[in-house]
């Protein structure tokens, strides 16, 4: 399931909160990313660019600058400069085609040993469509549910990012057998989320049918953020034959009408645009 | 059961699901004296419950409306709801809550209720320039929101703007050129950047030309 666009996360610094509701410039933008001196400043810069989907001249270097400026994890050290980094990485994600140009940047971050880093840059690359991206997460994940796909001890994380780097495979599209030998095992991982983005990049690679059926299956799953993932998944595969079982899950309309939105921009065939923009007529 | 048992069990339910249950007996019973207590259940925060009151309260049609006008406005999560159920009913006395709920909710989910529902508001009952008026107000308050920032308000205003302008266009045609630039708008690739928006204002404007 894709990340959502929200500026915080868990254990992430608050950034600039006296202002971060209040509506700034571009140009003010640039220059809290440009100063090194607050890095709460910064980070909420490289936030807005992004979100903006800023075109400035300066914008992609500096976010360039930002992602290089990060540090070993000191979780002692208040705010980090990887918050800024991880922020940096999500805004170039949303900046294609000026920011191709970051796409060797990002790359060097898939080695950085901040897992949090690694899954920003994974889905950056992604959204950027990078194929040379596809030879390092496939090193990153060949691994398989037991090495990757291993629990880390003392913490709910995987080894890897696994969601972000098999998602990122499915959206740059490059479909080997290399890549599939690598994206299936995840098929039988442990956690419904990993099988969900596994099945969803297996299915927009090889459009085979199989792998809808393993989202379709969650879609009955007892916990609401499987049964989301998978509407999230089949519409980031858009696909139309899950019309009828969309319609029929329990979960928000909200994110309903994203997963139709997905079958009708990424998807073709039967059933066609009239039912689902009825569907979603009706979900409204 | 009589209506007054169904209310009073919906009060003795003592969890989710009980509420839940409750909620979906009294919302299929048709009566307009279920209405403030179904209205009551909006504000409970709990999501099934709300789902079945509204349509409950929709199916109850314009009975249901004064219940839904009397809701107190602070209470937020309720409004929500309440704007959903009014969308549905299509009552003329929704649309001041309507108008400012497309305006200014901070809620997506809402936004989009209102968007389409001040393109079914039932009008017929009206005398000609009051229904004229607000014909006037709902196209304002929705070729406003063709500038919403999130792509479903703007989705549901491709459909309000569809619904209003085939109410307008026997009668009403400078109105109806007004809703058909509107849609234009949300065709237009430069200015709109969500495919499905303009696939779905292609739609609408088909609708209108045919």
């Amino acid at each position: 399931m894709a990340a959502l666009e929200a500026p915080l996360r868990a254990g992430e610094p608050i950034a600039g909160e006296p202002t971060a509701g209040t509506p700034i410039s571009e140009a003010e933008a640039i220059e809290r990313l440009r100063q090194t001196q607050d890095s709460s400043q910064q980070y909420y810069g490289a936030w807005w660019l992004g979100r903006m989907r800023s075109q400035h001249p300066e914008t992609v270097p500096l976010l360039q600058l930002a992602l290089r400026q990060r540090k070993p994890r000191d979780p002692g050290a208040g705010v980090e400069e990887n918050a800024v980094a991880r922020n940096a990485a999500r805004a170039l994600g949303k900046l294609a085609p000026a920011a191709h140009a970051a796409i060797p940047d990002l790359l060097d971050t898939l080695d950085d040993d901040d897992d949090g880093l690694r899954e920003a840059a994974a889905r950056a690359l992604g959204e950027l469509k990078a194929e040379a991206a596809v030879p390092p997460l496939c090193r990153r994940l060949a691994s398989g549910p037991a090495g990757a796909g291993a629990l880390r001890p003392g913490t709910p994380r995987l080894q890897e990012p696994c969601e972000a780097m098999l998602e990122a495979l499915g959206d740059i599209g490059v479909a080997s057998t290399e890549v599939l030998a690598v994206v299936e095992p995840f098929v039988g991982h442990e956690r419904p989320l990993i099988r969900s983005a596994a099945a969803r990049t297996l299915l927009q690679l090889s459009g085979e049918a199989r792998w809808a059926e393993v989202l379709l299956e969650l879609l009955d799953h007892p916990q609401l953020q499987v049964r989301r993932a998978a509407l999230m998944d089949l519409g980031g595969a858009g696909w139309r034959p899950a019309l009828g079982a969309i319609e029929r899950t329990l979960a928000e309309n909200s994110l309903k009408l994203i997963a139709l939105r997905g079958l009708v921009e990424q998807g073709q065939g039967e059933p066609g645009e009239e039912a689902l923009l009825a569907c979603m007529d009706a979900l409204l | 059961m009589s209506t007054t048992a169904l209310i009073e069990a919906l009060q003795r339910a003592d969890s989710a699901a009980g509420l839940l249950a409750a909620t979906r007996e009294l919302a299929c019973c048709g009566d307009p004296n279920a209405a403030p207590a179904l209205v009551e259940v909006l504000g409970f925060n709990n999501p099934g419950a709300a789902v079945a009151a509204v349509d409950g309260l929709i199916q109850l049609g314009p009975e249901a409306v004064p219940a839904l006008l009397q809701l107190d406005p602070q209470n937020y999560g309720a409004r929500a709801w309440a704007v959903r159920a009014l969308a549905g009913i299509g009552d003329v006395r929704g649309l001041d809550l309507l108008e400012d709920a497309l305006g200014t909710d901070v809620a997506a989910s809402v936004r989009r209720a209102a968007a389409k529902g001040l393109g079914q508001l039932q009008l017929e009952a009206l005398g000609g320039d009051e229904r004229t008026l607000v014909q006037e107000r709902c196209l304002t308050a929705l070729l406003a929101a063709t500038g919403d920032g999130e792509w479903v308000v703007r989705y549901a205003v491709a459909v309000g703007l569809e619904a209003l302008g085939l109410q307008l266009r026997p009668h009403q045609p400078a109105l109806h050129r007004q809703a058909h630039g509107g849609l234009e708008a949300l065709t237009e690739p430069t200015r709109e950047e969500v495919l499905v928006v303009r696939l779905r204002a292609n739609v609408a404007l088909t609708k209108l030309e045919g």
